[in-house]
């Protein structure tokens, strides 16, 4: 059976935004995408003094219950951070089941203005698909021309092009057994 | 940005899962410890190149793990992390000798960013030692200690410049004392190979057990008492050169073994899976007739073939003996600097003495003979009296000396067997105590205590 993934929308969050991620893991991860009916915001999750979700039993509760063959990722609109960490553009399990992408700052322009649509769209792309590469097992890549190098800020983000270097692209071949 | 071998330490588990995640994401290795015992534990087994340290944990905290890491694993880089609002313990903690710190929780940016200044710290540690190692190299490459201007010699100064370039494996030959490392040691200073390290083993002095492993290194747990993973000498060389002295020793299994090595540029640790690599050049020496061994069945022809590309004989000082005064003047001069003493000079009668010896232990024999005579001797010049030789050359080896040369020679050693009480030296030597008094003054002989 050939690996698919599940879009999985957690609470309210554009059409636009779940149609931009699949259309960009299909195109660049080369696999099926579904779109999963929509799981309520994850309350669970929240840390409520820093008023942001902490990525890890998001992820613990996407990857529960997936076959062998799929693989999930989330969308929330929520700012999402790791106990560590003050904020997470998205953050995944690395060889697991599951990743967990936020637009919230990916809407962020300069000088405090909301960014341009097609610039967040462009944005959840990259992170989207860079999350899913990490669920299939690639780690940050030394190449800074590459989708799977970690971006220090969203003007790194926006510098990126949106492919993978030559050997990431081999990797990820090999993953989904193009 | 290279990899880092890293080991966060914090009793939350939220805290060390997520970062031991996110730092494994970014390609490094990660080991993780929920407090500070567990974490000694674990630098004590394994190999980190940084430590991820939060001040506040119960038992032992930071503060304490942050100076036993100093004191133990002073190499260990080590960041401190801790709340906001806690600040002054992580000055404190610089002052101890942390690297650096962290206030958590911390934006991912300055994470990544103080991990690359990190990694950087490591490769320029790296860089230094390499350079630090080449720089003593280099200090030897005038060929040091491979003194002599004799034709023997003189051959061996061109072979060691021909072959230096070459990349290929070098034997050489030579009785004990000769000075092969030294040409080892000078062909790699010469060679493209000189700012990678220059390692040594003597395989005659270990066990084959123990020769393979510190050959091949081991992994954890590959024996009693391998407690913690270890590099062999050739993964050590990687990138310089390989000496292996006496290398006629080495049982018939080692040799298949180093000879796939060699072959592969690859091998596995001891009770390891997974391959290791490797690319060294290999020097060997030995003092043996490595022909006839290969003739009696004791080292495998191909094993011989493959490490005798190029041969170079060290010859005997018994077949230079013009090297002689020069090799003693120079040990002169440099045993001098070392104890700070005032550069001494040898009598007429010891630098005969000197030559006419059969020197069974070649260099290093006389290196030796030389040294006591520095250590022992009192004023500015070192007599035949000073020099006591070792082993086999003791003085009685010593080629036609005069008769007044073995008179102090004999008269000295028997004062020495009778810690200098000259009555009971008298005694011995059949003579009254005032005539061995004359003798002593004669020949120059000062109580050394």
């Amino acid at each position: 059976m050939r690996l698919r993934v599940e879009i999985i929308r957690l609470g309210p969050v554009d059409e636009v935004c779940v149609s931009v991620a699949a259309a960009n893991i299909q195109t660049f991860i080369g696999v099926p995408v579904d779109v999963a009916p929509s799981w309520p915001e994850p309350e669970y999750a929240m840390i409520p003094v820093r008023g942001q979700y902490n990525a890890m039993p998001i992820l613990n509760a996407l990857g529960m219950g997936i076959d062998a063959d799929t693989r999930r990722l989330g969308l929330l609109t929520g700012d999402l951070c790791l106990p560590i960490l003050t904020y997470v553009f998205g953050e995944a399990q690395v060889n697991g089941g599951a990743a967990v992408v936020s637009i919230r700052r990916l809407k962020q322009g300069r000088d405090g203005q909301r960014a341009p649509l097609h610039v967040v769209l462009e944005r959840l792309a990259k992170v989207a698909v860079h999350e899913m590469a990490h669920v299939l097992g690639l780690k940050h890549c030394r190449s800074s021309q590459c989708l799977m190098a970690f971006s220090l800020g969203l003007e790194q983000l926006d510098a990126l092009t949106l492919r993978f270097c030559p050997e990431c692209e081999r990797l990820v071949a090999r993953k989904v057994q193009r | 940005m290279s990899t880092l071998r890293i080991l966060v330490i914090d009793d939350e588990e939220a805290m060390r899962e997520s970062m031991a995640a996110w730092l494994e994401n970014s390609g490094h290795e990660v080991a993780v410890a929920e407090s500070g015992t567990r974490a000694l534990e674990m630098l004590d087994r394994d190999v980190h190149d940084l430590v991820l340290l939060d001040i506040k944990m119960p038992g032992m905290d930071g503060h304490e793990l942050l100076r036993r890491i100093k004191e133990h694993y002073p190499g260990i880089m080590v960041v401190m992390i801790t709340a906001y609002g806690s600040i002054e313990s992580a000055v404190i903690a610089m002052k101890e000798g942390a690297n650096d710190y962290l206030l958590k929780p911390f934006d991912p940016k300055h994470l990544m960013l103080l991990i690359e200044k990190m990694a950087n710290q490591k490769e320029m540690m790296t860089e230094y030692r390499l350079v630090r190692d080449r720089l003593f190299e280099l200090e030897g490459a005038g060929f040091g200690d491979l003194i002599g201007s004799s034709e023997a010699m003189q051959e061996v100064f061109k072979q060691i410049e021909e072959v230096a370039q070459a990349d290929i494996p070098v034997l050489i030959t030579g009785e004990t004392g000769t000075g092969k490392e030294l040409v080892a040691r000078a062909i790699h200073a010469r060679s493209i190979r000189n700012c990678g390290p220059f390692v040594a083993i003597n395989c005659g002095a270990l066990p084959e057990q123990l020769l393979e492993s510190e050959l091949f290194g081991h992994e954890r747990g590959a024996f009693t008492g391998a407690v913690r993973t270890r590099i062999g000498r050739l993964e050590m060389a990687d990138q310089g050169s390989l000496f292996l002295d006496e290398v006629g020793e080495i049982s018939a299994q080692m040799q298949i073994n180093l000879l796939r090595a060699l072959e592969e540029k690859r091998f596995l640790r001891v009770g390891g899976s997974r391959e290791v690599e490797s690319d060294f050049r290999l020097i060997c020496a030995t003092h043996r007739d490595m022909q006839a061994l290969v003739d009696a069945g004791r080292v495998r022809s191909d094993f011989f073939y493959r490490i005798n590309v190029i041969s170079i004989r060290v010859p005997p000082l018994r077949e230079r003996p013009g090297d002689i005064t020069l090799l003693a003047h120079h040990f002169l001069q440099q045993f001098s600097n070392e104890i700070s003493k005032p550069t001494q000079e040898l009598t007429p009668s010891a630098y005969r003495l000197l030559t006419r010896h059969d020197w069974p232990g070649n260099v290093r024999e006389l290196l030796n003979v030389i040294e006591r005579a520095v250590v022992v001797s009192r004023g500015p010049k070192i007599d035949a009296a000073d020099l006591t030789f070792f082993g086999a050359g003791t003085e009685a080896s010593a080629k036609a000396a005069t008769l007044k040369e073995v008179d102090a020679l004999h008269i000295r050693r028997t004062l020495e067997e009778c810690d200098w009480n000259v009555s009971r030296a008298a005694e011995i030597l059949g003579i009254n105590r005032g005539t061995l008094t004359r003798h002593i003054k004669k020949n120059g002989l000062k109580n050394p205590h």
